[in-house]
């Protein structure tokens, strides 16, 4: 770069490249993209990840299945039981367990529909505030934080909770916990109305959103986007539905789908998903089935803890199961499951031991990013927020 | 078209290059494909048999259980317009990891064959931006092979002043001596 006769710089091409993250308030964890700037017009984005890369899929190569739950709860911290609910179904099609007891997978539905209302509730608040609107992060956040009580009462955890375990759930749950679901899901839909009411008719709100980020129909499947990305664009597709597991068929609810696929129909589609979701808990709270929360076989699920001292078998079955762990058959199995941001899933590869071979986690974050980028591509830089706000990426398990 | 049916489709098109092929009772078509056939496989799945969507690609280092060829790498494919699912299984040796991209069929295939190069050192041919994904840029070997230590990283900078680097364990000293 030279100096013109003037004194000023000469450019030695017409764009200018612009860095963006890793440390920036918008890019949701430390994600950082490089921008190629035409003026305010963004003419390429080259995405660079991996900044908060913490080897999960080699750590969980040499610990047993049981010591991977934890894991996966840090892989999408927002909402945890649906990360434990994949990896443990994976584990379960290897055991070959066919079927749980009802009131387990009840309970599953229960936790992985709240962590979908509260991963969206703190996306609504991040992507509100990247765009202007304060108000509506402070009311998400209030809400959030009755899903954490939750979490807490029934996990002991507020976030990491690990509740879903392999062959049922970790603890029973208490006629207490049951009320405050119930008391929080009378709660929220007025809260979700007045979100609304903050935002879907709101001039500003709609002149930064609408026509924003778009993506068809076939960019969208071309891009393997998938979850609320996926139907804003007008694919009708929800795992839930097409291949259900913990009984969601038993469920009635819509999937909501929008036609523009631009970053309002995915406002749109998250809204009514909140509200689908504690439809699907009101049902799962009024058929709530009693009985074990967890499958009677000791050689996979931990007997229950007072009979260790009448039975001595149960000694027998606990000890192996805490000092050695669960050994899982040979093979591998892929279950895909509908996270509160897409496609979840877990490609385990078992080799007959007691710890996994290969664990792969299938991140929709991950494999977002390239599309989300591409729709970047001649759109306005203050509407790079907008759409990096509306794939609700989340950092840990982009770079796992 | 059921999983039945595009078995023996592709069984019936491509012939010995599919090594493997059945349907598992999980609703999946689960095939193993050589490697010099993949693009061909590939590309009549996609244009042929509606599989529009790839769900992901992963690597597999088979080392510890002395298999050949001792690499495998798994496409995960949907069709989400025709509801379909398949598996497809390409084993690679050891002395030659080389792959041809899907990147031109799905665009998806994006920072999956990135992470495939970054993480097993797979050399995919023909995708446009190839170079690491995840590890930095001048890092030295492929994370997830089996062959890689498993070993505790020196910390590059401690505000701490009493911090020994001698403290940090690596594989080597875990291995001498695993109760220190």
């Amino acid at each position: 770069m030279g100096v013109t006769e003037q004194g000023l710089l000469e450019r030695d091409k017409d764009t200018m490249t612009l860095n963006m993250g890793p440390q920036h308030p918008s890019t949701h964890g430390v994600f950082r993209v490089v921008l190629e700037m035409d003026g305010e017009i963004v003419r390429s984005a080259e995405p660079d990840i991996g900044f908060l890369h913490t080897g999960i899929e080699k750590t969980a190569e040499n610990k047993r299945y049981v010591h991977c739950i934890p894991m996966t709860d840090r892989l999408d911290y927002l909402s945890p039981p649906q990360n434990n609910l994949a990896f443990c179904l994976t584990v379960e099609r290897l055991l070959g367990l066919k079927e749980l007891p009802a009131r387990a997978d009840y309970l599953r539905v229960i936790m992985c529909e709240l962590g979908r209302i509260g991963s969206h509730l703190v996306w609504l608040g991040t992507h509100a505030l990247d765009i202007g609107a304060m108000t509506v992060f402070l009311y998400a956040w209030r809400e959030r934080e009755m899903i954490l009580d939750l979490n807490e009462m029934i996990s002991g955890v507020r976030m990491m909770t690990s509740y879903i375990r392999v062959g049922g759930v970790a603890k029973d749950a208490t006629p207490q916990w049951l009320d405050g679901v119930r008391k929080f899901i009378d709660h929220v839909p007025a809260k979700i109305d007045e979100y609304e009411s903050l935002l879907t008719n709101n001039p500003i709100w709609l002149d930064r959103t609408r026509g924003i980020g778009t993506m068809t129909k076939e960019d969208a499947l071309n891009w393997s986007m998938s979850g609320p990305v996926l139907r804003a664009s007008g694919i009708d597709w929800d795992w839930r539905k097409k291949r259900p597991y913990s009984r969601y068929d038993e469920f009635k609810f819509d999937v909501p789908t929008q036609d523009h696929g631009d970053v309002y129909d995915r406002y749109l589609v998250r809204m009514e998903e909140m509200r689908q979701s504690r439809e699907i808990i009101k049902q799962a709270l009024d058929n709530l089935p009693d009985g074990p929360y967890k499958i009677e076989d000791n050689k996979v699920s931990l007997p229950p803890r007072d009979t260790l001292h009448t039975s001595m078998e149960s000694l027998i079955h606990h000890f192996k199961l805490v000092s050695d762990g669960v050994k899982v058959p040979k093979g591998s199995a892929y279950v895909p499951t509908e996270g509160a941001r897409g496609e979840v899933g877990f490609y385990i590869v078992s080799d007959g031991s007691n710890t996994p071979y290969r664990m792969k986690l299938r991140a929709p974050s991950f494999m977002a990013i390239p599309g989300m980028c591409k729709m970047m591509e001649g759109s306005f830089i203050a509407d790079v927020v907008a759409i990096i706000g509306s794939i609700d990426i989340v950092m840990g398990e982009v770079d796992r | 078209m059921t999983n039945e049916e595009i078995k023996e489709q592709l069984e019936a098109t491509f012939g010995d290059a599919i090594t493997h092929a059945e349907v598992s009772p999980h609703g999946e078509c689960v095939i193993r494909v050589a490697v010099e056939q993949l693009s061909a496989v590939m590309e009549d799945l996609k244009q042929n048999k509606d599989f529009d969507y790839l769900s992901q690609i992963t690597g597999v280092d088979y080392l510890e259980q002395d298999r050949e060829p001792r690499f495998d790498v798994v496409y995960e494919l949907f069709s989400l317009t025709k509801d379909r699912h398949i598996r497809v299984h390409v084993g690679l040796p050891e002395d030659e990891p080389t792959i041809p991209s899907v990147y031109h069929l799905w665009r998806g295939a994006d920072f999956p064959e990135r992470e495939l190069f970054d993480m097993f050192g797979f050399n995919v041919t023909g995708h446009p931006n190839m170079k690491r994904l995840i590890m930095p840029e001048g890092w030295e070997g492929h994370p997830l092979l089996k062959d890689y230590p498993l070993t505790v990283e020196e910390i590059a900078f401690s505000h701490n002043p009493d911090h020994k680097s001698e403290l940090i364990k690596t594989q080597e000293d875990v291995k001498a001596d695993p109760w220190a």
